[in-house]
């Protein structure tokens, strides 16, 4: 290595050889052992620049900004999901619940009385079954 | 040569709220270094930190390294990519409006104190040209290889070394005063 080649390293990477590029690092090492004296004045000059570079503080982060990244984070897939839209279900699901709602609404507008309104209440749930039951005691 | 970080994406990507928390925690501070001293301003830094990882989280499920660039390498290019729009930004608004610059020398009735030489240190960086304070952050303060800042940078080794020179030249004449305080 070139002793011009030592100073452009030490002006570009700065004091520390060990931040120097590694396929030169061998070849500044055999300078500096060639030219003690010269070389630590040069590492020298590059350091304090480095040091000055050191001095200016990182800046800090708000303790709340990790929380707001975070809160943006992709989130686990919920698992029902997984099986139950793929194979249509949710929507069937969906339809028949309307159609038993629908049901529901359509017997219990008829009198009450007979065994008809008890294969109401036990289609339609509770709301209807209660009712019923009003009704009967009245 | 395998990638440190991929890993931790492929959990993110699962949505793992342990591996997020680790990667917020692993790259947080490394951005907001590197933004800050871009940008010479936390707050927009700290934008900055937000805009990147909303990208990181959306890159995971799709992070493949294949002997790509590695995962810091392109979180860096990203950050840097959105530095540079709000350099871009502040340009605009200082043509239509230039501000005033503040005084960024010590008072004349008292020494520099460690604090001074960082503010001085500081807007020393902010003076230099994009491209060679670019430079410094990359190397000095990010620690990265000469062939990765190169390659974060788009540039040839040989170029990287040329702005690093005159970006460190730069900074030891805007900051003669300091040796001799």
């Amino acid at each position: 290595m070139t002793p011009e080649r030592f100073e452009t390293l030490a002006e570009a990477f700065g004091g520390d050889v060990a931040r120097w590029p590694p396929a030169e690092r061998d070849a500044a090492a055999e300078l500096m052992t060639a030219r003690p004296e010269w070389a630590q004045g040069v590492l020298a000059l590059a350091r304090g620049l480095d040091a000055a570079l050191d001095a200016a503080p990182p800046p800090r982060a708000d303790a709340a900004l990790a929380g707001r990244i975070l809160a943006t984070a992709p989130r686990p897939r919920r698992r029902w999901t997984g099986w139950l839209v793929p194979a249509g279900m949710g929507a069937g699901l969906a339809a028949a619940c309307a159609a038993g709602l629908l049901a529901g609404a359509q017997f219990s507008a008829r009198p009450a009385g007979g065994e008809s309104d008890a294969i109401v209440a036990t289609i339609a749930g509770d709301d209807v079954a209660i009712a019923y039951a009003l009704g009967e005691g009245a | 040569m395998s990638d440190p970080d991929e890993a931790l994406l492929r959990e993110v990507a699962r949505g793992d709220s342990v591996a997020a928390r680790a990667l917020v925690a692993r790259k947080l501070p490394r951005l907001l270094s590197l933004a800050g001293r871009m940008l010479g301003d936390p707050a927009e830094a700290e934008d900055v930190a937000q805009e990147a990882f909303l990208r990181v989280w959306k890159q995971a499920p799709r992070w493949r390294a294949d002997g790509g660039a590695r995962f810091d390498t392109w979180l860096h290019r990203v950050a840097l990519n959105l530095c540079y729009d709000r350099l871009r930004r502040r340009r605009e608004l200082a043509t239509a409006d230039p501000p005033e610059r503040p005084d960024e020398g010590p008072a004349p009735d008292r020494g520099l104190e460690a604090q001074d030489v960082g503010r001085r240190v500081a807007a020393a960086l902010q003076g230099l040209p994009d491209r060679q304070r670019e430079a410094i952050v990359l190397c000095h303060y990010q620690e990265l290889g000469n062939i990765e800042a190169a390659a974060v940078m788009g540039v040839s080794v040989e170029a990287l070394e040329g702005l690093l020179g005159r970006g460190r030249r730069a900074l030891r004449a805007a900051l003669t005063d300091l040796r001799e305080a």
